[in-house]
């Protein structure tokens, strides 16, 4: 379904510095002062040190001990559960595969950044009521979402809830995600959102989504989507309406690797839909 | 805002002309004109009303509730930087990506004033940096990041459909008596029996009547008078009915005055039987009303026992009416808090 490149036929020195420089185009480092991509680049960072991070070249396990202490001194900046629990993943990654001196320096920022983190919940526990936010407003400010933070938004209260129902949303969503693929009869009354969630199920987006990233064929390359297309201007230009590949995180590291290992997360796809619909989690 | 205009304007006034605008709170101040005209609400003003608009003290432009003085003077520091027509738009995105840097609270409030002032760059700067907030959050932190109640049900956070029902304070009550049912079906399975003795009206007149020592029609005028009363005071009455009733229970055993505790528990019984009356009238959930009936049944049954027996109440039964408070939501917290409870002195 994707175009991969392969190097598996090829001797294993020879790519060392290859996967060096494909590191660096994946511009994991990026993400993660990304409150959003932050969960998804500390995923990669796990999966690539439990791949195999003894076997790597020199220089890359440089880089991505850099990676790890960033992702923890950026820990206290994220103030979201989900990447609470990407960090925690990857300093089990790390506590398992990184040699002694490195693993206890990356030890010592982790636990440096969770103790910034309580102090930073502690210091929120004022009671203040905020002004609630007229309706078109809350619209306005829902047409900058994803389908998950819209849905997340969707069940914070009943004023909320109500601006999310707006159908404009859900248009725009369906444009983006599926107007290359599907055409659809339009009536007064048309439910985007209904007609949404069904192309949704339908394609079994959700998995791929949450990874956050995607193939883009037009630089050969693998990038952090923004909206689905690639961050880069040409390459939106050229692709027109057409979202790029999107890609789950095994299947980055596989990309990076030149590996073929499967992904270790469970592929009931059914279960994952309906959990979106329900109660959308990062992981 | 045309040239024309502008070239009008001000050769009639000083070089600084100056637009007076007064906020809600009645705070009138002075504000460059060039700098305010850059807010079309304020531009349109002006144009309509003619050129006397705002141009002195009496008569300044009264601007839309949402826009408080602090705000105000925040959006007034935008304009004064974006009206200058000289800066690159590389020095503008600088400057608006350090503008925008404030806490939750503000960037709402002001959010809604660059909204009710039409202007319109700056409501895309802060929904933008509002969406930033949002994003990839879970609905409790985002709950707890804007300090929204969380006032849904089950159902509808299953299922991302329109509401049915529209008088939230309804849902806010089904999902009161869902919980609360809940725990009756828990009791019932403990306590057996007792319940089904307890299903039609008749005991629930029988109790009052002797628990008041009063007459059935008294209770009845009461309930008629009741009827007449909008349906939203009576929810919220019995919402905060049974969240007070421990407060009650504890009134009745500190007073140890059976008059104090009888006429307490009489309003309360008013409250319940007019909640039966919209009940029958059939604004609750089907489904709802043997149960409910059942819940109240109970819960009058318990007062009774307690009035007759000694004042002493046991840890066990105790525990009922606090149990609901605590289990309420945050909601119910809310909604008790909102409103005088006439039954507990403090």
């Amino acid at each position: 379904m994707k175009t991969r490149i392969d190097d598996q036929s090829k001797p294993q020195t020879m790519i060392q510095e290859k996967y060096t420089k494909r590191y660096q185009n994946l511009k994991v480092a990026e993400a993660l002062s990304n409150n959003h991509l932050y969960p998804f680049a500390c995923n990669e960072l796990s999966s690539i040190i439990d791949l195999g991070y003894s076997q790597l070249p020199k220089d890359l396990k440089a880089f991505i001990f850099r990676d790890c202490l960033s992702a923890f001194r950026l820990l206290p900046d994220m103030n979201t559960s989900a990447a609470v629990s990407a960090a925690n993943l990857l300093v089990k990654s790390v506590e398992s595969a990184f040699p002694k001196q490195k693993k206890n320096l990356a030890i010592v920022e982790f636990k440096q950044a969770k103790v910034a983190l309580k102090r930073r919940t502690k210091s929120h526990d004022e009671h203040i009521d905020l002004p609630s936010l007229p309706q078109d407003i809350l619209v306005h400010i829902f047409s900058f979402l994803d389908v998950y933070s819209l849905l997340s938004s969707s069940q914070v209260s009943r004023s909320w809830n109500q601006a999310t129902s707006e159908g404009s949303l859900w248009r725009s969503l369906f444009d983006l995600h599926f107007s290359h693929k599907v055409s659809i009869h339009i009536h007064p009354g048309f439910d985007w959102r209904e007609a949404f969630k069904n192309e949704y199920i339908l394609y079994k987006s959700s998995k791929m989504l949450r990874s956050g990233r995607g193939y883009c064929s037009y630089c050969d390359s693998v990038v952090w989507h923004d909206n689905l297309r690639c961050p880069k201007k040409q390459c939106r230009l050229k692709s027109g309406k057409k979202p790029l590949d999107l890609m789950l995180t095994h299947q980055v590291v596989n990309y990076l690797l030149g590996t073929t290992s499967s992904s270790d997360e469970s592929d009931s796809e059914d279960e994952a839909v309906r959990g979106l619909w329900a109660y959308p989690t990062l992981q | 805002m045309s040239e024309a205009d502008m070239a009008i304007i001000k050769p009639e006034m000083m070089m600084k002309s100056y637009i007076w605008l007064e906020t809600t709170d009645g705070s009138i101040q002075q504000v460059e004109q060039e700098i305010a005209m850059y807010c079309p609400m304020i531009c349109h003003e002006v144009l309509q009303k003619g050129l006397g608009a705002g141009s002195s003290k009496n008569c300044a432009i009264s601007l839309p509730q949402r826009v408080n003085p602090a705000m105000l003077s925040l959006i007034l520091d935008y304009c004064r930087f974006h009206q200058v027509p000289g800066r690159s738009n590389k020095e503008r995105k600088v400057h608006d990506e350090k503008f925008i840097r404030m806490d939750t609270k503000r960037l709402c409030e002001l959010a809604s004033a660059a909204d009710s002032l039409q202007l319109k760059p700056l409501v895309d700067l802060s929904s933008r940096a509002l969406a930033r907030i949002i994003e990839g959050k879970t609905p409790e932190e985002i709950r707890e990041i804007f300090h929204l109640p969380d006032d849904l049900t089950e159902e509808e956070k299953l299922e991302p459909l329109k509401n049915l029902m529209d008088d939230p304070r309804i849902r806010l009550l089904n999902r009161l008596y869902a919980k609360k049912r809940k725990e009756l079906k828990e009791r019932e399975k403990l306590k057996g029996k007792e319940v089904e003795e307890r299903v039609d009206e008749r005991s629930v007149d029988d109790l009052l009547s002797f628990i008041n020592g009063k007459d059935h029609k008294v209770v009845k005028t009461s309930k008629s008078k009741k009827k007449n009363k909008k349906r939203k005071e009576h929810k919220n009455k019995v919402s905060h009915n049974l969240h007070s009733k421990q407060q009650g229970v504890q009134i009745v055993d500190e007073t140890a005055s059976s008059l104090g505790g009888v006429s307490n528990l009489l309003s309360m019984e008013e409250d319940i039987f007019s909640l039966k009356t919209d009940s029958e009238d059939g604004y609750v959930d089907d489904g709802m009303d043997p149960v409910l009936k059942e819940m109240l049944d109970r819960e009058v049954e318990d007062f009774a026992r307690r009035l007759n027996s000694s004042w002493v109440l046991s840890s066990g039964q105790e525990r009922q009416p606090v149990h609901f408070s605590i289990n309420g939501n945050g909601a119910t917290r809310r909604l008790t808090g909102t409103h005088d409870k006439p039954f507990c002195q403090g």
